[in-house]
């Protein structure tokens, strides 16, 4: 590269420089017509992720928990019907005949609680 | 979403923000880009500030209407603005050439106030009249690359031509500028020393 080559690329550099500073800038009026089309053009606010829709049964579900849930209760609720039907009797012996008075042939003596109690009756009349 | 001024935030996200509704993204986007896509246009346009600014928004409503449908990744807003941008003052140059052919080649000689000692401005306007006799594809990439900051590949894009085709025009438009100006460097004041 010569001498002339470089004062020339020195030169143009200096136009570019002044060309740089010499940029338009643009007026408040353009800004605002841009943004009044900006404002004019703007698609709707994208919608915050809303959850979808969900059925009733969906709803029951989600409130007691899910599926485990279901399958705890399920399994509840068989167990309840089978002491419902099968143990009545025993039901109301433990409570003593309270449950259903007078239904039972098993109401409570002494001996049921305390066995030895009726042997030692016999034992007294053995020894008296 | 919050922005500032100095946000380095990119113009795609500021601009897919704006697909999603996002006003403030368009007030960020306006400020950043109104200034290039204005430059670019009133040096492609010979110095005609209100034709360039009627570009400039018209450019910019381009864009907020291609925004919902922006694919990214595949273009620089800037590059996609500045094709734009060409696309509009080629074809206002093509109509104003049918009317009046002067009014684009102005001559150098023409430039306001070509004397010795000329302020930096005068050196500006002396340069948009060189250039103003350029071939349009010269101009753009002379343009493009030394006042806008563009990268070559960048220029390419805008052009639609490979990127050394893009270094071969910079290189004639340069040459071409040279010449043209180097008439004028004492008048303009250009100090080489």
């Amino acid at each position: 590269m010569t001498n002339t080559d470089r004062d020339d690329d020195k030169m143009l550099e200096s136009f570019f420089e002044a060309g740089r500073a010499d940029a338009p800038v643009p007026s408040q009026d353009l800004m605002a017509r841009i943004l009044a089309d900006a404002q004019a053009n703007m698609p709707a606010p994208a919608p915050i992720a809303t959850p979808a829709r969900r059925g009733l049964l969906a709803g029951l579900l989600a409130a007691v928990g899910g599926w485990p849930s279901v399958a705890t209760m399920a399994t509840a609720a068989v167990a309840g019907v089978w002491l419902g039907f099968v143990q009545p009797d025993a039901l109301n012996s433990l409570s003593g005949g309270t449950l259903l008075p007078g239904s039972t042939a098993t109401a409570y003596e002494v001996d049921d609680l305390i066995p030895s109690y009726g042997s030692f009756d016999v034992l007294l009349t053995e020894e008296g | 979403m919050a922005f500032d001024a100095n946000s380095d935030v990119t113009d795609e996200a500021l601009l897919v923000a704006y697909g999603n509704g996002d006003a403030e993204a368009a007030a960020m986007l306006t400020m950043r880009l109104t200034p290039r896509v204005l430059g670019f246009a009133a040096r492609m346009l010979g110095g005609d500030r209100a034709e360039a600014e009627d570009v400039a928004q018209e450019a910019m409503l381009r864009l907020w209407k291609v925004a919902p449908d922006w694919r990214q990744g595949e273009a620089k807003v800037t590059t996609w603005l500045y094709r734009v941008v060409k696309n509009l003052c080629t074809d206002r140059l093509r109509k104003r050439r049918g009317v009046d052919i002067d009014a684009i080649a102005e001559p150098a000689d023409d430039a306001p106030g070509a004397v010795a000692g000329m302020i930096e401005a005068d050196r500006a306007a002396a340069l948009q009249a060189a250039l103003n006799q350029l071939p349009d594809r010269q101009r753009i990439a002379v343009t493009l690359r030394h006042l806008d900051g563009a990268s070559n590949p960048e220029i390419a894009e805008v052009l639609e031509i490979s990127v050394e085709a893009v270094e071969s025009l910079t290189a004639r438009g340069k040459r071409a500028l040279k010449a043209i100006l180097a008439g004028k460097r004492e008048e303009l004041g250009y100090d080489e020393h």
